[in-house]
């Protein structure tokens, strides 16, 4: 579950502010896939950080008593001179996990990204895509409540998608995700929900076919 | 299901792996950085030397003026390399709030604590050195000294979160540092000790608080000097002063740091 209360988010710009939300309160229950639906620059991303945690709203409150991965798919949170081992084993160790546990998530993320030789080369080396496999891989090693999944689906090539989307699927018999995309197949296959931003509002749809109906009549405008 | 963990254990394990990344950033990225990391204190120690040798010719000083050197340098290094890499270390590391357990400020903090451990190594390998040629390394109060560079620390970091957190608004703050830390540099009594400067220049120089440290530091080490010049409220005061500045701009401003 996550409570939005008199929530309002803006950005500052030359023509005053932009809102991205203006006083809005909603609810969004637990134990669904929500797909983020939007036209581009209307804040699904921003939203998705704040539903995340890891950015703030100007005014009012977002909780949860959930556990939110990072953004996936952003490859900020590497750095260009360590090797794709030492990054794995940073993020393992800001969760607190043993060195066992590390042991086991360099195996299985080596193993899932196929980046074989490139696995022990400094991050600078790598394609974006490679970057978003070793991202994509480090994720699901980890147990959250909800994924934060930006995009990140369409990254890579055709044998990965499918085996990252396969890997997905099973994933989420055990946790939530919290998915932007505009590619409507993606967001059917994987959601069952889904919110609609728009004009400074979101809108909660119980079903994902409500939400993308809603969101081709926006198009439509 | 994660865990849930307490705060304290979770800001163990986020010092635990900015440390260890941090180190592995300096160690990755190129042997040219590292080698000035520990070659640095000895070239400046070189360059006084030389420059005592030939203009004041030899011998003055009731005590070793290499060892003067190493001790002071190490002090003014730490100051100085806790203070720049603290200003820098929000832009560089932004990229890492994403992750929601990492607060800026623990960027500073693990910095610092870096930039310690390298002091560490550098003043081992001075000993060892020491040791070896068998300069007089005497030490007049173990204790004082310690405090001295452990209070140094505090000052160094307080002053480090102050011009962090100034640097998120004014961008030339980490272009004009270097200039300024040459500056602090020359009046700080790193090459020489205020006592034996004219009444008009030490009465300017003891307003920085930064000489004071080192007064402190080469007062207690050496027989021959003392800690007459130190005021120990003005430095708390500065300390403390910029620690409350720091801390009161960082809590105001941490969420727009970390969406910078």
């Amino acid at each position: 579950m996550i409570e939005l209360k008199n929530v309002s988010k803006f950005f500052r710009t030359k023509h005053g502010k932009k809102y991205i939300l203006k006083d809005m309160t909603l609810t969004l229950p637990s134990e669904h896939n929500i797909g983020i639906l939007g036209r581009n620059g209307t804040g699904k991303s921003t939203i998705m950080r704040m539903l995340g945690q890891i950015e703030f709203p100007d005014k009012g409150l977002i909780t949860s008593p959930k556990s939110f991965s990072w953004p996936l798919g952003l490859s900020g949170g590497f750095v260009g001179n360590m090797t794709g081992k030492a990054n794995v084993k940073f993020v393992c160790r800001l969760y607190g996990k043993s060195e066992k546990q590390i042991q086991e998530t360099i195996n299985f993320v080596k193993e899932f990204s196929e980046l074989d030789d490139y696995f022990d080369m400094p991050i600078k080396t790598y394609s974006s895509g490679m970057k978003s496999r070793l991202s994509f891989g480090l994720s699901l090693s980890f147990d959250f409540d909800y994924l934060l999944i930006d995009e990140t689906l369409s990254v890579g090539d055709a044998k990965f998608r499918k085996k990252s989307k396969k890997a997905l699927m099973k994933k989420i018999e055990t946790c939530n995700v919290l998915l932007v995309s505009h590619d409507m197949g993606t967001l059917r296959d994987i959601c069952d929900v889904g919110i609609v931003v728009h004009n400074g509002k979101i809108r909660y749809f119980e079903d994902i076919n409500s939400a993308i109906d809603e969101y081709v009549a926006i198009n439509k405008q | 299901m994660i865990k849930k963990r307490n705060s304290f254990k979770i800001f163990l394990a986020v010092q635990n792996a900015l440390f260890l990344r941090e180190l592995n950033m300096r160690f990755s990225s190129g042997r040219a950085g590292m080698f000035w990391t520990f070659f640095e204190p000895f070239f400046q120690i070189l360059v006084f030397v030389l420059i005592k040798l030939i203009l004041f010719s030899s011998g003055q000083n009731s005590f070793d003026f290499a060892v003067f050197l190493a001790l002071n340098f190490t002090a003014y290094n730490m100051f100085k390399n806790i203070v720049i890499k603290s200003t820098a270390s929000f832009k560089a590391n932004k990229a890492l709030f994403l992750y929601k357990q990492v607060k800026p400020i623990d960027t500073i903090i693990a910095r610092s604590m870096v930039e310690l451990f390298i002091t560490a190594i550098i003043i081992l390998i001075f000993l060892t050195i020491g040791f070896y040629f068998n300069f007089d390394m005497e030490v007049k109060d173990l204790t004082m000294v310690t405090f001295g560079f452990i209070f140094l620390a505090i000052f160094s970091l307080a002053f480090g979160l102050f011009l962090a957190v100034l640097n998120v608004f004014v961008d030339s703050i980490s272009k004009l540092i270097n200039f300024f830390m040459t500056g602090l540099m020359f009046s700080s009594a790193v090459f020489y000790s205020i006592e034996h400067l004219p009444l008009s220049i030490q009465n300017l120089l003891l307003y920085n608080p930064l000489a004071h440290f080192l007064e402190m530091i080469h007062g207690s080490y050496f027989y021959t000097l003392d800690d007459r010049y130190v005021s120990y409220s003005y430095i708390t005061f500065w300390t403390l002063a910029l620690l409350y500045l720091g801390l009161w701009f960082y809590v105001k401003l941490e969420r727009r740091i970390i969406s910078l």
